[in-house]
């Protein structure tokens, strides 16, 4: 099963400019998709993850248009030929 | 055997006695038919030797009524409690399984199914706890797995009111004891204060849970011996062997903080040993190849173009500025009138902590820098031209911990003598050290570990240790400053750490002296004067002449004693600086007047000092890293106000000047003399050198591009 996922350009320094990067999972949830993306690209996991495996709190991870958040997190199953698309929240402040 | 035969077949309530199925520390348990409710029970009957009087079987009823309320998936329900011809019953969930104790053998089971079971039983003993149920007697033959792996945790809060010293064969004949009101439980699962006699308490049952993961993992007791003294001398003074792969790190250090031989140096909760579990579980399971992640691949280095860059010349002076969105840093000679201005590195990155490493060969300078993709440590060796960034973050919590980075506050250098020694203070509180010149960096244990740290507050800024300061006399004395923990100094390189803050106030606390807690800003020490430390407090300037055994308040003269930052003379041990603000609520430089107060008597008088600065409606904040001293004659001082300008002074203080305004807020500031005959060398092409104060307009637009370069 291939997997198509979005590199915001924050980003792409660790995946040799590309902004999309497809991988084959071996399994069929988000943590799966992601660990072929860190295999690939080991900059990237931790922007993305803290040491506690959780994704960042300003980060949002989205399979199709839905944020995993509410979807069952890493766990989220990802559907076949489906777009991961890692993006930075929106928010203000400083 | 007799009272076998009689009570098959009877009634107990409303449960008729099938059969026997055990026989176990408290008396003899059946399977029994519930003919109410129709399903199949346990029932344990209490031998009468476990309860020899009235009042023990009152208590053992009570305790069984209030265990009876725990219902949770991972504990052995109990349905009813009664009484038969004298003797105790109690009506439980009838569960079919093995003992963790069985399943464990003797070579113990894959970490994997350790962290499973482990989970759901730190998950049972926080319910209980939440109660107020200890169970006092956890080990793994009263742990039982159902075929479905679901782990269920026995006799909860029985073993306390029973007495008795029966033979318990899964346990390797050690048995439930009791020989008294306090002391209960099975020997080789023991908290050492147990065995001294004290009460029991939930911390207690998380000893008994690491003796029990301990005894999954390996299929061996952490502590043993062949008599019952040998074991309790083992229990109370003796670490227990090492458990290597296959168990990982995280796990074996779960254990190890299970085991800390003082409950205060346990976890203090059995959520957080189930967090823990969990996250090393996860850890493992959902990113299997994380841990050959960390150690893979050379350190990354980002080439900043299209910034302006500064040109540094052997004995030019340097200042290091960070802000809340990017650094700066500033070129100068010894005359230190004239600047030129490098940067914004980092675009739109929180830089809260910023250092010059110019020991032996070194020039390298140093960064945190933090934005939504996370904290990272950083560092440069050509004055900013190329930055390291690191695909692993370099300074991490350890998978145990449940802790994940948030901030980087202070980056300080090892003594001189220690060349490649490195230290952080971090957010969420805590000290990271390195001793290999920046590549490696652990976690400092003892600090982390004190049991003070569940009780420090989080400050205005979060809970931080902002504050590192080396003795430079005493190789193994150390103070950290913590928002809001106080101060802490330790006299063994940090593996222990003692809270020192006798006379400092903690308004903020009913307790207005207390041991810990306080919130300092700033801790400062002189060379000449290791003894002797200067600290600004969250309202109170403070000195000390016995390195920290007792603060006396020096606020003699100054219109505030709220403030942040706190700096020293580099040659005078007298002189200190200090920039108080108006209040608590108001934290704004007094009378919107921009003022540094200077004592040159340790603090029995301070002078302010104005001229240059501005004097009216300056209503500015001056953060604890944002001021510093340099070593040059006269002496300068520099500091940075959160409205983004950065004052200097070349002239100890007399006279100031505006270096530069319009930055972003300034978090740091930080300044030193480039002692180095090679730099034309490292730094071969510079872009044109400005001569007066400027900043490139176009400087906006930063790109980056990787190189595999190694420093």
């Amino acid at each position: 099963m291939k997997v198509t996922i979005y590199i915001p350009a924050a980003l792409r320094e660790f995946t040799d400019g590309r902004n999309e990067v497809s991988v084959e999972p071996s399994g069929a949830t988000v943590a799966e998709a992601l660990s072929a993306l860190w295999n690939a690209y080991p900059g990237v996991r931790d922007r993305v993850l803290n040491e506690q495996d959780q994704v960042r709190q300003h980060i949002n991870i989205f399979v199709g248009n839905e944020n995993i958040r509410y979807t069952g997190g890493l766990t989220t199953r990802v559907p076949k030929n489906s777009q991961i698309s890692i993006v930075p929240a929106v928010s203000g402040g400083q | 055997m007799n009272e076998v035969l009689v009570l098959i077949g009877q009634v107990l309530g409303h449960c008729r006695v099938i059969a026997q199925i055990g026989e176990g520390g408290m008396g003899v348990v059946y399977r029994a038919y519930d003919e109410v409710l129709h399903r199949d029970v346990a029932v344990k009957v209490v031998k009468k030797s476990a309860t020899p009087d009235i009042s023990s079987r009152q208590n053992l009823l009570q305790e069984a009524r209030a265990s009876s309320s725990l219902a949770h998936p991972n504990i052995c329900t109990i349905y009813d409690v009664g009484e038969i011809g004298g003797d105790l019953y109690i009506v439980m969930e009838l569960v079919e399984g093995k003992s963790l104790h069985g399943l464990a053998g003797e070579m113990g089971l894959p970490p994997e199914t350790v962290l499973r079971y482990g989970v759901q039983i730190a998950s049972a003993l926080a319910r209980a706890h939440d109660r107020g149920i200890v169970h006092r007697d956890l080990k793994t033959a009263n742990i039982v797995v159902t075929p479905e792996g679901l782990v269920k945790v026995l006799d909860f809060g029985l073993a306390k009111r029973v007495g008795g010293g029966i033979l318990d064969a899964p346990t390797l004949s050690f048995s439930t004891v009791q020989d008294g009101s306090s002391m209960s439980g099975t020997l080789p699962y023991m908290a050492p204060e147990v065995l001294r006699g004290d009460a029991a308490d939930s911390r207690s049952d998380l000893w008994a849970l690491g003796v029990v993961l301990y005894e999954a993992a390996s299929g061996r007791l952490p502590f043993g011996g062949r008599t019952g003294f040998e074991i309790s001398a083992a229990i109370m003074r003796e670490i227990p062997n090492p458990l290597g792969p296959p168990v990982p790190p995280g796990l074996w250090a779960i254990i190890q903080r299970c085991l800390a031989k003082e409950p205060m140096q346990r976890y203090q909760r059995a959520t957080e040993v189930q967090a823990a579990l969990e996250a090393v579980q996860s850890g493992g399971i959902a990113f299997p190849e994380a841990a050959e992640d960390r150690t893979a691949g050379p350190p990354r280095t980002t080439t900043m173009h299209s910034i302006r860059h500064v040109r540094i010349k052997k004995r030019d002076f340097v200042v290091l500025v960070g802000t809340n969105k990017g650094a700066f840093i500033l070129r100068s000679n010894a005359q230190r009138r004239r600047w030129d201005v490098g940067g914004p590195y980092f675009h739109g990155h929180s830089v809260y902590a910023m250092a010059y490493d110019g020991r032996g060969d070194q020039r390298r300078i140093w960064a945190s820098t933090s934005s939504f993709w996370g904290t990272l440590l950083r560092s440069s060796d050509d004055f900013g031209k190329s930055w390291t960034n690191p695909q692993q973050a370099p300074v991490r919590f350890p998978a145990d911990t449940g802790t994940s980075l948030k901030n980087i506050w202070q980056i300080t250098l090892g003594r001189a003598e220690e060349p490649d020694r490195l230290y952080c203070g971090v957010e969420p509180a805590a000290l990271f050290e390195s001793r290999d010149a920046g590549q490696n960096w652990s976690l400092v244990r003892g600090l982390f570990d004190h049991p003070h740290r569940p009780r420090w507050m989080p400050g205005n800024g979060g809970l931080a240790l902002h504050t590192i300061v080396l003795d430079p006399s005493n190789q193994q004395r150390m103070y950290v400053g913590i928002s809001s923990g106080g101060v802490y100094r330790t006299e063994d390189g940090g593996q222990s750490w003692t809270a020192q803050n006798r006379g400092i106030r903690a308004l903020f606390m009913p307790e207005k002296y207390p041991e810990f807690g306080q919130c300092v800003h700033k801790i400062a020490l002189h060379p000449a004067r290791p003894e002797r430390l200067f600290l600004q407090n969250h309202w109170g300037l403070y000195r000390s002449d016995d390195c920290g055994e007792h603060w006396t308040d020096i606020a003699n003269g100054v219109p505030s004693d709220f403030g942040f930052p706190v700096v020293i003379h580099p040659r005078d041990p007298d002189c200190v600086y200090a920039v108080p603000v108006e209040s608590e609520e108001f934290r704004c430089v007094c009378d919107g007047r921009l003022r540094v107060y200077r004592t040159r008597n340790a603090g029995a008088s301070w002078e302010p000092l104005m001229r240059g600065l501005p004097q009216k409606q300056a209503y500015e904040t001056v953060l604890r890293d944002a001021m510093t001293t340099d070593s040059l004659d006269p002496v300068g001082i520099y500091f940075g106000t959160r409205s983004g300008q950065l004052f200097g002074s070349n002239d100890e203080g007399k006279n100031w000047n505006r270096i530069l305004g319009g930055l972003p807020s300034i978090l740091c500031v930080r300044c030193a003399v480039v002692e180095d005959e090679g730099l034309g060398n490292v730094f071969p092409v510079s872009p044109k050198a400005p001569q007066q104060v400027s900043r490139k307009s176009n400087a906006s637009h930063q790109s980056t591009k990787r190189k595999n370069k190694k420093r």
